[in-house]
Parts: C-alpha cells; structure tokens; sequence
C-alpha cells in the first residue's frame, strides 16, 4: 500500500453535501489535479445531476449499491452544515465508511462526543471536526489543503506534519519544503473540543511506517491532545524524532475564557495550558528525540539539530527580501 | 459564552429541576424586592456579574437585619467587581447550611468524554481543594445516564452521608442532563449544600456558574445577547465589528478583540493568527488588538473591518499577516477590500502616514493581490514592506519590530 491509513492508493472518497459551494469547488479542483481520488458525491435530491465530474446520489446507500463505483467507496469527506454533521456521520458509519474527514466548523460539542463515542464502538477512524483535510504528495489529497497550487507547499520526503490549525498544515508543510524537506503526510487533525483524531491516535498509526523520518506537530493551548503526546513518546510508544511547536503562550497573560483561535483552545480553570504543554514535551526531550519550538519559525532549527536528514536542496535566501518596499530599512 | 447566574437560575435549572434556593433578581431596589425580603428571616445578595470569586471581592453578602436590605442591594447590584460592572443583584433565601459540596460537569479531553466532577469539600475555591479530595466519574456512554451509576460512584469514593445517596444521585443526573440537555461546556455549582429545613434536610444549588457551547444547536449570542469574554462591555468597535459577520455566512471577518497597545494586528486563520500574535508580544510589540479573519470573506467584509482596526488613537504600527491560504483569495481581500479602505481613509483625511507596516501574505492570486497594495501603498503615501511566503509567517513580527525602532524610535517591551 502507498500512502497511510489516511489517504491511500485504494483510497476512494465519497463526499457528503458535494453539491454545496464549498465541496463543489473542493471536488473540481482535486479532480484536475489528482484524478480518480473522489469517486461520487451525495445530496439529498440532486441524485442524477451532472454538474460534478463524479456522480451524484441522493443517499449513501444507493451509492454504495451502484455497480460502477459502490465498492470502491471506502472514506467519506463531510462538507454538511453544523446541525448536520452528526446525521452524516451515521449515515456514513452505517453504509460501511471506515474513514472519514469532518470539514465542517463549529460542529456542537454535544453532537461531537455522540460522534466519537459511536465511532469508538465501531472501530472507524475520524479525522475532525474543522479538518481541512489530508495531504499525500505521493498519493494525492483529501479536501482543500494546499488550494488550486499546491506544489507551492508540498513535495514528496519524509516529514509528517500534524495540526489543529488547517492553515498552518500548508504554511508549515511550505516552510520546510523551502528549507529542503518534503512531506510524506500532512494531516489537519482540527482543533475541536472533542477532537476525534489527536496527535496520539496518528502516531500510533504511523510509528512502523519506514517513510516517516520525522514528526512536526503543531499544538494549541485547551485539551490534554498534546500531553498525551509527551505521555506517548515517554513509554516508548513513538520513538522518532519529533519538533513541536505549541503556541498561545500570549493567552496566558490574558483574562481566563479568552476565546480565540479554535473552540478547543479556551483555557479553563488553569487546565490545558501553553506553557505545561511545553514542559510536558521538553521533559520527554530529555531521553527522546523531540524539540520544542520557542517561535514558530525555529521549527526548521528543530527538524534540523534532531538531524533529520533534508529530502533535497535548501533553497532559501540568506535574509529574505521584501517583494516590494516602499520604506527604507 | 457564560451566563449570570440569575440566567442559568431562570432558563436552565428550573427546566432540568435542580434545586435552588427562592430567589429575585432586580437592577435596582424595588416593590418587588421589598415584598420578597419580608418573607424571608434572612437574605443573601450578590452581584450579578460574569467574573468568578465574587465573594472573596465581598460582592456576595449576608444580610440579616432588614433595614439594611435596600442599601446592600443598591451597592451590589451597581458595583464594580475586580473591574467589571454588575448588571444587578440576585437576592436569596438564606439557607440553614449544613455541608457544602463541589459539582461540575464538563468535557474531559484526556477521556474525550464528559465528566462530573464531585467533593465532599465544597465551599471554597475548587483549586483550593486538596486533588485527593475531588474525584471524577467519566461518562463512557452518553446514551444512558442513570441515578444507580452516580450511586456506584459515590459509594466507590466513600461518601460518607449514606442517608444522602439516593436524593443526591438524582440531583447529580438533572444536572448532567441540564449539561447536556443545554449545551453546557461547563455546568459548575459550588458550593451545592446539604440545607436543613424543620427537620428535613434538603439539596441545593446555591450557586450556578454554566458556560454555554458557542456552537451549540442554539446559538447562545441569539438567546442571550452577545457578551465580551473579558469581563467588560464590549467596545464600540467590537461591537461594530460583530456586525459584519451578521446575516452574511461569507467567510468570516467580525472577530475583533481590543486591548490595550499599539500595534494594528490584520490576521488571517485561526492558527495563523494566533503565532502571529504570540510573535509579536514576545518579540515586544504592544498588540492593539486580537482578530481572525478566514474563510474567503467578500472584499465588503475586509474593507469593514481594515477601517475598525486601523480608527482605534495612538497606532505605530500595522501587521498584516496570514499562511498561505488554500480558500481564501488574496486579491479580493488584500488588493480589494483593504486597499479601497487605505484609499476612502486617506481621501477622508483619516489615514495616519506616519504607521510603519508590514504585509506577509500567500494564497490564492497572491502575486497579484500584493502587487494591488503594493500600487496603494504607492498611491497613499504608506511606508513599509510587503512580503510573500518567502518569508516565514513569524518573523513577519520581527521584521516589523526593526522598521518601528529604526523609523519611529519605538520600544518595544522587555518580555521576560
């Protein structure tokens, strides 16, 4: 098998509210560049249409029964409203999908906890709420990451990127591909409450995969994802290299229940914070091979004294140059 | 979003039948008030405000003698509460207490599960507590919630007023079901007392702090009116700001949080918004302001909130500041909405030339979105430097900071 239990060369999306403006776009621009990933799309009443370059049907169960595409449906990418999602979720479970991704933001926390207690119970994986989705650049992509251009940011190598934040998959995955290393996967975990993928849960799953050189990790103050991490990587459970880099220190110094960036990233009562993260991930650095990040941009730093070795050239400028300047520096 | 607890009194523990003391809420002293005091030997009074640890602000108070009623209630109910108002004051029955208990429920993201949380040892401060003393009881199946389980629990940890167990566990199950009945993040009573009453005892809420999902079915904002988080009034450009959003599901722009620097913060994602942040506050930049904006939102939604974030006295300095987008489209938001806004302030006589910016942006149609500011920036007189991906997202701060030393003279703090 090619890829990761994510997304895979036997991968074969079905996606649910394909219609909407979001996943119709989604599903064109992935089709341009990574035929054959997503096979069909699902919208109640609009079974038949042909306005996507996959079919559409009206429930998963006709889709799933279709004789062309039925049995190579094996991961759904959800793009329905909030209120939505945890109908989707159980159609998806209930039609057999083992794999799916949640896109959808501002998912109710209640319907969450439904969705991953179900899930646990019927041994699927779930990636999400607020998953931008997966990158493979050897296999392709699942959802938006990565835009109409990706190759500005990915290229095949060894690097895993885990992140709550979608945005900073992209930006990480390009950061270190200007600097000479290449992702072998880049997955938006979300930053939900109840996140029904953490950084643990991939870990185990990729830790015998030989194209894994190297984990980065982006994490976030609220949860206990990235301390279960530290937790994973003392008992031996994870043993190569990992760079983390956890931000919201700044919110520390701010009244409690701030809300900010992610509903997972609230601080209550002391609990989930930036700075015991950190500790938490510098302590198991002292016998494993992780590195924790002071900024953002030391990730590289990182990667790099943890001798990870690079996938190609370092093709960074000493001092960047700005594209335009109207000041003096 | 939290609510008062007269709120939580009124619209939540009625509803799922926990126990509270009698109660009136007024914003000022009142018939109403007058008529419930007289019925009582004793009253409690507390301002209604969103902060915790009222009590140790004395904003929670005992009143036995009746003449002093209206002078407690007008104080409270106006009063500043570590530096937030109160919207008025809840008056109470005094209860004859006999134990004071600890309860909450809420999210345990270690069991991603929810979890009630219960001691013996209530009354004070939950981190006052000693841990040994609080124990918790993860709620592996959320399909089914009986009293019987809560009762295991209880006996299991050693509670020791076994007269109790059965009117207690049936409390502890109406208020998980009001948590999640609600929506509740969190659902918090301490103390929850053991009161006598003749010579029964009964359970009571005799306090109520409840956090509200943001995201729930409901939409709290709707049902009880927006609030600010920091304990204060929103300001009139968060309050501004908060319009944008409204009735248009277009990418979003409307998150605006103000503080106290000087420095205009224009960022994108959640994530990105956030390091960028943090960058700058440890690179010793004084932020003016906390902002999110993603999604795609139309040019219309940028250009409102480019003018509230660039119209809050006293800026030096504007970071404009994103990843690389995979949705949202550069040229719309940079080279479109703040661009015309840059044009309009300017032609108004409302832009400050002497700001030092910095502009780090990739995404969708950058090359030609950056080029479009970059022409406004020409065309208006504004100074800084504009920069793609090139540059890694958090020395966008930095770079900032050494354009404001060198053309300002700014100084930025010394982060410890």
């Amino acid at each position: 098998m090619k890829g990761t239990v994510y997304l895979n060369d036997k991968t074969g999306v079905v996606v649910i509210g394909a219609t909407g403006r979001e996943a119709s776009q989604v599903i064109k621009e992935s089709e341009a560049l990574y035929p054959g990933i997503v096979k069909a799309g699902i919208t109640p009443g609009k079974g038949g249409s042909t306005e996507l370059p996959v079919p559409v049907f009206d429930t998963l169960a006709e889709a799933v029964k279709d004789p062309k595409v039925g049995k190579l449906l094996n991961t759904a990418l959800i793009y329905v409203p909030p209120v939505s999602v945890l109908d989707a979720v159980m159609e998806c479970l209930d039609n057999g999908i083992k794999v799916l991704y949640i896109i959808t933001e501002h998912v109710p926390i209640r319907d969450s906890e439904i969705i991953f207690q179900e899930k646990e119970r019927r041994g699927a994986i779930i990636v999400g709420g607020t998953s931008l989705g997966c990158f493979v650049p050897s296999v392709g992509r699942i959802g938006a990451i990565g835009g109409k251009d990706p190759s500005v940011a990915f290229k095949d190598g060894g690097i895993v990127v885990i992140s709550k934040s979608g945005g900073l998959t992209v930006t990480t995955a390009e950061m270190f591909k200007r600097r000479g290393w290449g992702t072998y996967m880049a997955l938006a975990i979300g930053g939900d409450i109840i996140s029904n993928t953490t950084y643990s849960d991939v870990l185990k799953q990729i830790k015998g995969d030989p194209k894994v050189k190297a984990v980065v990790m982006l994490g976030e103050p609220g949860g206990a994802y990235e301390e279960q991490v530290a937790d994973l990587i003392t008992s031996g459970g994870f043993d190569k290299p990992v760079a983390a880099f956890i931000s919201g220190r700044f919110q520390e110094r701010m009244p409690e229940g701030v809300a900010f960036g992610h509903a997972g990233a609230i601080v209550e009562r002391g609990m989930g914070k930036a700075t015991d993260k950190i500790s938490r991930l510098e302590a198991a650095g002292k016998k494993h091979p992780v590195k924790v990040a002071f900024y953002y941009h030391d990730l590289v730093k990182a990667i790099e004294s943890l001798g990870v070795p690079r996938d190609f050239e370092d093709s960074t400028a000493e001092h960047v140059k700005p594209l335009y300047s109207t000041i003096q520096r | 979003m939290k609510l008062y607890e007269h709120e939580a009194l009124g619209a939540i523990f009625k509803k799922y039948k926990i126990p509270v003391p009698r109660y009136i809420f007024a914003t000022e002293m009142n018939e109403a008030v007058s008529q419930f005091v007289e019925k009582e030997p004793g009253v409690v009074v507390k301002s209604m405000v969103l902060v915790g640890k009222r009590g140790k602000a004395g904003a929670v108070k005992v009143v036995s003698d009746k003449a002093k009623v209206a002078e407690v209630v007008k104080d409270l109910a106006t009063r500043d509460v570590y530096g937030e108002k109160s919207i008025g004051a809840l008056v109470e029955e005094k209860l004859d207490i006999e134990k004071e208990f600890y309860l909450s429920v809420t999210y345990s993201t270690k069991d991603r599960a929810p979890a009630i949380i219960f001691s013996e040892h209530g009354g004070m401060d939950v981190e006052e507590i000693d841990p040994k003393l609080i124990h918790t009881h993860v709620i592996a199946d959320v399909r089914s919630v009986y009293p019987y389980q809560i009762r295991q629990f209880l006996t299991n940890i050693g509670f020791s007023d076994k007269d109790l167990l059965r009117p207690l566990s049936e409390v502890i199950v109406n208020v998980y079901n009001a948590f999640v009945g609600a929506e509740c993040r969190l659902l918090e009573i301490n103390p929850l007392v053991v009161a006598r009453s003749g010579d029964k005892r009964k359970i009571v809420a005799a306090d109520a702090v409840v956090i509200l999902d943001d995201d729930a079915s409901v939409n709290p904002a709707i049902a009880y009116g927006a609030r600010s988080a920091q304990g204060r009034p929103m300001t009139q450009r968060e309050q501004d700001a908060i319009l944008i959003d409204q009735g248009d599901h277009r990418g979003k722009a409307g998150s605006y949080v103000e503080l106290e620097g000087d420095i205009a913060m224009m960022t994108f994602g959640g994530g990105g918004s956030t390091v960028t942040a943090e960058t700058a506050i440890e690179a010793g930049l004084r932020i003016a302001n906390l902002t999110d904006i993603g999604g795609n939102p139309p040019a219309e939604k940028m250009y409102r909130i480019s003018r509230i974030i660039l119209s809050k006295p006293g800026l030096k300095g504007v970071l404009v500041c994103g990843g690389t987008a995979s949705n949202t489209r550069i040229d719309v938001t940079l080279g479109e909405g703040l661009a015309k806004a840059l044009d309009d302030m300017n032609a108004e006589g409302k832009l400050d030339k002497n700001l030092v910016w910095v502009v780090r942006r990739s995404g969708p149609e950058y090359v030609k979105g950056l080029k479009m500011l970059h022409e406004c920036f020409e065309r208006n007189g504004i100074r800084g430097e504009i920069y793609d991906s090139q540059l890694p997202i958090t020395e966008a701060p930095i770079r900032l900071k050494e354009l404001l030393i060198k053309h300002t003279g700014y100084k930025p703090e010394q982060v410890v």
